[in-house]
């Protein structure tokens, strides 16, 4: 709803009120305070009028008449009765027609406690029914994927699940079936719910005919407490609600905000929660012995820790990662390594990310917001449906419901190619190529080029796969700002990686989006934290390689699994395997920490405290609703422990004291303090830097002719939503949904090479992974794709030469 | 006269005490002498069965959300279908009852939809632990063939067969407690019964009763 100042005056029961024009009734009267009974509207999806349950009285020139108020739009001079005894008499009749195929399991419902049927039944039903019939009967629920039961007997057909899947979420699943009083809400025979935002139509079905199989009798309404918080799960950071019941999480709703997912969830935010409470998560400090690890106390952990770092020169430990938490998390290790430790070698990406300077600081920098008003929106990058679902969303509503034109360049098919004006399939390796040519907007190009011509423009930009080149994103936005009113997004995924970097977590930022090499930023942080180590440090590649060949002898492991995450496993394998000495900050025995000497263990979802900054650069409250498990800590506080033992005194007394040193130490975080963002206007946080800060650096992506890469058959691989990550694996309602395994093949090369769909192939690059064969016409051919870090595929890598072997009576 | 009436006054105290010594007792020997509870008495909980032996229990948590003490913990879990707790999707899964805070309001009796959590006559259950005072539901839910469970043995003290008496107050708050429902059998019988017992009497009989509701030779003697 772009700001349109136009009003119109209705007269509400009696009262003249102002109100915005082009609204439905049903929005205006519950502005004015006038709540207007709804089953069927939802102020996120396209009305339908299909409940009745909205009937007012409205005046017109032919008698006064009842109208749906959800599809009424305001008019000048409309006089509305909402209370009058023929509305309440209709109204009271439609929930008596709801209710007379209803059936009252409500003690059973998870619904039950918070149900609009219920609570609209008592404030506007008859409080009884004239219906003794027998009610309609079904099969009680029915699964309709792994995560969905569907109970068709308490559907009252409202088809807010099927608008959602429909218009929003673009996976039509679920459908009305049959006529008159057969009509029933079901799947397609054979093809479950599995949408990527099944969860959501659990959150908007107006009774508990969609229930989620996680939550499933775990707790009534009444018995769970909620804090908002945001999920870290991508670096969209939606708004949500954490719902505990004693003590444990057992539930995520989404929460609507403009700013940044309207409500909505992926089905990974919703349902990862309980990787908390696996079984295998570690709550003591762990400490290797004899390549074995053994329990440990803190104390012992702590000083075993600092000794070691101690014995080093600060010059040869590095550390990577900090991107799976808080900001104040982030900072403390940033502050620890480069202050404490004196290292300037600090990484919060794993090698598959973008410079660090480009990510944290590029301007002009998009909104998620600026997607509603833009004209044209470029995505170069990954698939955003299984990158970043609920970015996903929002261009696809961009592109249906507001008219902005969508082109996307991407090797092979995505989620969004349905609504897009112009898609561009092109080989791994070639796109500096594809480029210059869409710039010139040469022969088959120029449509596409006039399409980019029309301004604003946002530019979503990231890496297409893990093998591309990381400045080909650089250079896609260097081209993108020379189109009109053109803001960039660089997409990245993980978790609060936008938060670590602007907290310094790299090796060439300090805190607040400061270049390493700018003299007064560093004069103005060395006040704060003393002495720096110089210039920018080793990235998340050259600390593995620097281990390998024994120039950095220690490394700390804040949440990263380089084994699993880089592009290249040998790398990260050898380089771990080389250390002198490895510590971890973990929730699991994740690849990589298997590899440390001490591990400490995290607190995690739910049980942490802080700030999160997301794509767009929006730092929000992440607040906590349970204790950690075990005797889990913070990482902020740990690295103060440790600083304490290495002899520095950090004296954060809390979570909160680290935030107030942010602001003041950051300069984009100035005026973001805890308590603004927790009320008022800060709760759907601040686009930094905010009005009281600044941003020193200022940067502007720059063309670095990004050589081609060239071969007769070319690695695409790619991260899919669900995949073996250790999050997911250890999520155990979305553990079992991770994709299946396959090499993807155009039909070309599968016919070069003889194989048919089915077939198994092993392919070499980094690692090997033995894979049956998928046909895939949306390839170019000479592409091979195989999506990232599935179970099968977890050491096959990205870079490398490519190699592909028949085996030999794989027919499976 | 003064030092006449002086002479008696200590005397005069004891008037009252003579007057009553000549009146038939009150006070009951307890424990050796028990009085017959009134029909809707609040005593300790069970947790009933079908006749069928299905747990009338479905977890639904409305004892819970009622208890104005907060003393009751119930989870739910799903029915395994080939072998029901419970007739339909759910049963109570964790049953507990934390009888150190229960104040015997009998709020669960009158929300519990399906009738499964009503109250005996019994009283007598002082415990020697803390831990003991949670009732589990292996303690209060009634075994198959109707036998009510306690942890305790059998003493004169505690009278097990007590815990068989009471559905009297199920009865006057079922269906919804009105008023032109009492003393109609509204309820299916719970197993640990084994029948109905003689219904309670309705309110227009009631001045033929004592004030506790109770048939006249129901009281002491
Ligand atoms: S399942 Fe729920 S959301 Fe879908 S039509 Fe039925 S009542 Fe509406
Ligand atoms: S009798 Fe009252 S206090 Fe005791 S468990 Fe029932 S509702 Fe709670
Ligand atoms: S005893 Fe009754 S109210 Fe309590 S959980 Fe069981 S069925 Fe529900
Ligand atoms: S809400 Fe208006 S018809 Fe359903």
């Amino acid at each position: 709803m772009a700001d349109k100042p136009a009003t119109v005056t209705i007269n509400l029961d009696g009262v003249d009120i102002e109100v915005a024009a082009g609204q439905p009734l049903i929005e205006a009267a519950q502005k004015a305070g006038t709540y207007i009974p709804r089953f069927c509207y939802h102020s996120r999806l396209e009305p339908a009028g299909v409940c009745r349950a909205c009937l007012v009285e409205v005046e017109g020139p032919r008698g006064t008449a009842l109208v749906p108020s959800c599809t009424t739009p305001v008019g000048d001079g409309m006089v509305v009765h909402t209370k009058s005894e023929t509305v309440e008499k209709a109204q009271a009749g439609v929930l008596e027609f709801l209710l007379a195929n209803h059936p009252l399991d409500c003690p059973v419902c998870d619904k039950g406690g918070e149900c609009p049927l219920q609570d609209q039944a008592y404030a506007f039903g008859a409080g009884e029914s004239r219906y003794v019939e027998e009610k309609r009967h079904f099969e009680k629920p029915i699964e309709i994927s792994d995560l969905i039961l569907l109970d068709r007997e308490r559907c009252i057909l409202c088809s807010r699940c099927t608008r959602f899947s429909e218009d929003i979420s673009g996976d039509p699943l679920i459908e009305f079936k049959d006529r008159g009083n057969y009509v029933q809400v079901i799947t397609f025979p054979d093809e479950p719910f599995a949408s990527y935002f099944s969860g959501n139509t659990v959150q908007i079905c107006p009774v508990g005919a969609l229930t989620a199989k996680p939550y499933r009798f775990k707790a009534r309404p009444w018995d769970l407490e909620a804090v908002e918080s945001v999920s870290l799960v991508d670096t969209i950071h939606s708004k949500v609600s954490v719902q505990a019941s004693q003590n444990e999480i057992i539930r995520i709703y989404g929460v609507d905000n403009d700013a940044t997912n309207h409500g909505w969830l992926s089905d990974k935010d919703r349902f990862v929660h309980d990787h908390i409470y696996a079984e295998d998560r570690i709550t003591t400090p762990l400490v290797k012995e004899d390549g074995d690890f053994r329990e440990a106390t803190w104390a012992e952990a702590i000083g075993l820790v600092s000794e070691r770092l101690g014995s080093f020169d600060g010059g040869r430990i590095a550390g990577i990662g900090g991107a799976r938490s808080t900001n104040e998390d982030a900072y403390a290790f940033s502050k620890f390594l480069r202050s404490v430790v004196g290292t300037p070698h600090l990484d919060a990406q794993v090698g598959d990310g973008l410079d660090a300077k480009f990510a944290a600081a590029v301007t002009p920098r998009a909104e998620i917001g600026d997607l509603e008003t833009a004209k044209t929106i470029l995505l170069w990058g990954p698939d955003l449906k299984e990158e970043l679902p609920v970015l996903y969303l929002r261009v696809r509503r961009a592109a249906t419901h507001l008219g902005a034109k969508l082109v996307i360049v991407h090797p092979r098919r995505t989620g969004l190619d349905g609504v897009a004006a112009h898609t561009i399939t092109y080989k791994p390796g070639t796109g500096p190529d594809l480029l210059r040519k869409l710039a010139a907007g040469d022969g088959d190009y120029a449509p596409v080029r006039e399409t980019l011509a029309e301004g604003p423009v946002v530019a979503l930009v990231g890496r297409a796969g893990l093998g591309e080149d990381p400045d080909l994103a650089e250079a896609v936005a260097a081209f993108a700002l020379e189109l009109p009113d053109a803001k960039i997004m660089p997409l990245l995924r993980r978790g609060n990686v936008f938060g670590a970097l602007d907290m310094g977590v790299a090796p060439t930022l300090l805190p607040g989006r400061v270049d390493v090499d700018d003299a007064s930023g560093r004069a103005a942080l060395e006040a704060e934290w003393g002495s720096l180590p110089d210039g920018p440090g080793l990235d998340a590649t050259g600390i593995l390689t620097g281990l390998a060949e024994g120039e950095l002898s220690a490394l700390v492991l804040n949440g990263a699994d380089p084994v699993r995450d880089h592009p290249t496993p040998t790398t990260a394998r050898a380089g771990l395997d080389a250390a002198e000495f490895v510590v971890a900050f973990e929730m699991f025995m994740s690849d990589s920490a298997a590899y440390a000497d001490v591990i400490f263990p995290v607190a995690g979802l739910g049980e942490v405290e802080g700030t999160a900054t997301n794509i767009e650069g929006r730092v929000q409250k992440i607040n906590r609703i349970v204790p950690p498990a075990g005797t889990a800590r913070p990482v902020w506080s740990i690295f103060d422990d440790l600083a304490a033992a290495m002899g520095t005194e950090f004296g954060a007394a809390s979570a909160e004291a680290v935030g107030a040193e942010i602001t003041r130490v950051a300069p984009a975080y100035a005026g973001a303090a805890w308590d603004r963002l927790s009320w008022g206007e800060g709760r759907d946080g601040f686009v930094l830097p905010t009005a009281d800060g600044s941003q020193p650096l200022e940067y502007t992506p720059v063309d670095r002719n990004v050589p081609i890469v060239s071969g007769h058959r070319i690695l695409h691989t790619a991260r899919v939503l669900y995949d073996d990550g250790v999050i997911v694996r250890h999520s155990s309602g979305i553990a079992g949904l991770a994709a299946t395994a396959a090499a993807h093949l155009h039909p070309r090369d599968a016919s070069v090479l003889a194989l048919a769909e089915g077939d198994l192939i092993t392919i070499t690059v980094d690692g090997e992974a033995t894979l049956p064969v998928v046909i895939d016409p949306s390839l170019v051919e000479g592409t091979v794709y195989v999506p990232f870090n599935l179970a099968a595929t977890a050491g096959l890598g990205a870079v490398g030469t490519l190699r592909i072997d028949a085996v030999r009576g794989g027919d499976a | 006269m003064s030092w006449f009436a002086d002479l008696l006054g200590p005397w005069r105290g004891f008037t009252v005490t003579w007057r009553q010594m000549f009146k038939p007792k009150l006070t009951t020997r307890y424990p050796k002498e028990k009085r017959v509870k009134p029909q809707r008495f609040h005593g300790r909980h069970t947790l009933n069965r079908y006749p069928d032996g299905m747990e009338k229990c479905i977890g639904c948590e409305l004892c819970a959300s009622v208890c104005p003490a907060r003393c009751i913990y119930v989870r739910g879990a799903d029915n395994p279908p080939d072998d029901p707790v419970s007739p339909g999707e759910r049963f109570g899964f964790v049953y507990e009852i934390n009888m150190l805070r229960c104040i015997f309001c009998g709020m669960c009796v009158e929300a519990c939809p399906t009738e499964a959590i009503t109250m005996t006559h019994l009283f007598e259950m002082s415990v020697s632990d803390r831990q003991e005072g949670i009732f589990t539901k292996d303690v209060l839910l009634v075994e198959p063939d109707g036998t009510p469970n306690h942890p305790l043995p059998d003493t004169p003290l505690i009278d097990i067969k007590e815990l068989r008496l009471g559905d009297g107050w199920l009865r006057a708050t079922a269906p919804s407690g009105r008023a032109e429902f009492e003393g109609v059998e509204a309820w299916s019988p719970s197993a640990r019964m084994g029948g109905l017992a003689p219904a309670e009497p309705a309110q227009k009989d009631r001045n033929a009763t004592d004030e506790t509701g109770q048939p006249e030779e129901g009281t002491d003697d």
